[in-house]
């Protein structure tokens, strides 16, 4: 099993797509702590300008911000989902000044999580069909389930091997996520932030911000904490992807399966959201990392324990759906 | 009596509700060349992928070395060795590697296997370059090598020269035919190059629609039963024909032919020869492969 398993790694190794996904995320992951770099600068150097003092204090732009959204939320014409979302804001600016938590320089571990709460719908998961969609359409594609399937291995055993190395390469593609992201931003910010208190858990009760229930964690646990999460996601995404990969015959059209309804699933949830099916679709509950703010709720009623289950029965199912299908399967290639 | 290495009973096959392969029986012996010749879509590949277990049957056993194919897939399948349609190998790695990981999946393949089975298949030089990169010849010679490294008692090759050049089929069939005579691997191969079979086969099963229609060695096959004598006193050797072994002849400008029993040709010679015949000449008859091919084949057409 061992030998089948550091086989099916080889195979992924030898096809370069570790090297093409690192590549993909160190231009993403540059582009990003650049870009949130150079409106920091400006934001110094707007304070310099209006004050013309040379010590950045954060509390000024933070103030600036707080005025800025009381002004808007007296505007009589806004919508009342808006102007409750300028409060939820407004609470939290306050909470921040109140507690002395900067909220407004960057750091590498604050680029992190935030990076990974982006990307935990979309990118992530497509990078991780990117590594999965050919692991057994490929070697329909190219014939060579021939050569693999008339060994003396049952067939079990070569997909649970196959699933093994996938699994583990998708721990270390989020591991390779979590240390570049940390690591580009902070040739960036030269701010590493690690022992920076989160606040996380407000929860809006009737209208307000309720923060009885907020916990104080360090950046370094919450990142630990947000990543888990981003791991959980991408081992479903690895399983369903493995469930289509197992089904057609060809890469190309694994891969576009899965990037239909990854993208698909996100109009799904704008569009149908009063539909009650959709809070049931996995794309639909991929976004566990904005539970922890604890104001969210694609779909009424919707929780973190909910869609965690969710996607656990996802991942499980195509699990077993795909040793079902890869047994009885005819090589007709 | 040689023991069967693959037993084939009662084969069908059905795809939705279209039967492909009826009822398909063969046996191999230890270190027997049998040839599956039968026309594209005639069911050969299908079979052959049964037997290996791509594809699984309706119905019928296969037995691989005595053991059942459905209920000791393991045990069944370390006896096989097989190239399924063209060499297809993970072109992204080299040769050799192709080899390694492919032996780590059988029990027991040591580099030294995978060494010799390169230097059986004349691959040394180039074995390390990518597979990409190998002509057709050479990712045949692989292909080759691939089914041979964990040692099988059985080879399955099917449509193995296709896309070869003749320099190409004839060193392939060299190969084979060494493996079968020294190492006493018995080698099921389809085709339908006739030629390749008649030159490579022992024995012949032809296969059309689904059906085994003919089994029988090649020299069974081919032969007409028909013997021509060029004597120089034909007429003599009527009556010798007639009287001692009660076989009616005919005389024309070829000489003088029977229709007989081959097993009998030796004592009708040694007969002639006793009674001072001399004999310049003694033909049995063949018709060639082809022909029977074609004539099994077209009457199941129209």
């Amino acid at each position: 099993m061992i030998a089948l398993i550091r086989n099916e790694i080889q195979k992924i190794l030898l096809k370069k797509k570790m090297l093409l996904i690192l590549f993909l995320l160190l231009i993403f992951v540059t582009l990003f702590s650049y870009g949130q770099n150079y409106a920091y600068e400006r934001t110094i150097e707007q304070f310099e300008a209006e004050t013309s003092e040379t010590a950045f204090d954060w509390r000024v732009p933070a103030g600036q911000r707080l005025d800025d959204l009381e002004r808007r939320r007296s505007n009589e014409s806004i919508p009342d989902e808006v102007r409750a979302s300028f409060d939820r804001e407004i609470q939290q600016l306050n909470y921040f000044i109140d507690n002395d938590i900067n909220p407004i320089t960057p750091t590498a571990f604050k680029f992190n999580a935030e990076f990974a709460e982006q990307g935990i719908v979309l990118f992530i998961p497509l990078l991780v069909v990117i590594l999965a969609a050919d692991l057994v359409s490929g070697e329909f594609s190219k014939k060579t389930i021939k050569i693999l399937l008339t060994r003396a291995v049952p067939r079990w055993k070569i997909l649970l091997s196959k699933y093994l190395a996938l699994l583990m390469m998708t721990t270390i593609l989020v591991f390779i996520v979590a240390v570049l992201s940390t690591l580009v931003s902070f040739l960036f910010f030269r701010e590493l932030g690690a022992s920076e208190p989160v606040v996380t858990g407000f929860s809006v009760f009737e209208g307000q911000l309720v923060s009885d229930s907020t916990v104080l964690v360090s950046r370094l646990q919450y990142s630990v904490f947000i990543y888990s999460l981003v791991w959980f996601v991408s081992i479903i995404i690895a399983s369903i992807t493995l469930l289509i990969s197992v089904t057609v015959d060809s890469s190309s059209s694994a891969i576009g399966i899965l990037m239909a309804s990854l993208i698909g699933g996100q109009f799904l949830q704008f569009f149908l959201a009063e539909w009650e099916l959709v809070q049931y679709f996995f794309v639909t509950n991929l976004d566990l990392t904005r539970y922890l703010t604890g104001s969210y709720q694609p779909v009424e009623g919707m929780s973190l324990t909910f869609s965690i289950l969710t996607l656990a029965v996802w991942g499980g199912l195509s699990l077993i759906f795909s040793f079902i299908i890869f047994n009885r399967k005819d090589v007709l290639v | 009596m040689a023991s069967s290495v693959l037993k084939v009973s009662n084969l069908t096959k059905r795809i939705k509700k279209t039967q492909i392969i009826h009822d398909v029986s063969f046996d191999i012996k230890e270190g027997e060349i049998l040839g599956f010749l039968g026309p594209n879509g005639s069911g050969k590949t299908t079979t052959l992928r049964m037997v290996v277990g791509l594809i699984r049957p309706t119905s019928g056993d296969i037995q691989i070395c005595g053991h059942a194919l459905k209920e000791e897939y393991i045990n069944a399948m370390s006896n096989v060795g097989c190239i399924i349609e063209g060499p297809d190998l993970y072109g992204y790695m080299s040769g050799y590697k192709n080899l390694e990981l492919l032996g780590s999946m059988s029990k027991d393949v040591t580099k030294k296997d995978i060494d010799e089975a390169v230097s059986l298949v004349g691959m040394e030089n180039r074995i390390h370059d990518k597979v990409d990169v190998y002509s057709m010849g050479m990712k045949q010679r692989i292909g080759l090598a691939q089914a041979l490294i964990h040692k099988p008692r059985l080879l399955i090759l099917d449509e193995p020269t296709n896309g070869l050049d003749p320099q190409g089929i004839h060193e392939f069939r060299e190969i084979v035919k060494k493996l079968a005579e020294e190492k006493g691997i018995s080698v099921l191969i389809s085709s339908h190059l006739i030629s390749e079979v008649q030159l490579m086969c022992d024995r012949v099963s032809i296969i059309n629609k689904g059906r085994i229609i003919k089994n029988a060695s090649i020299e069974d096959m081919l032969s007409t039963g028909e013997v021509i004598w060029t004597l120089d006193d034909p007429g003599k050797g009527q009556r010798i024909l007639e009287e001692t072994f009660e076989i009616t002849s005919t005389i024309d400008q070829r000489g003088l032919s029977a229709n007989l029993d081959i097993s009998r040709l030796p004592d009708i010679n040694k007969a002639f020869f006793d009674a001072g015949l001399r004999i310049s000449l003694v033909d049995n008859k063949k018709q060639t492969l082809e022909d029977l091919f074609l004539s099994l084949t077209h009457e199941e057409k129209i």
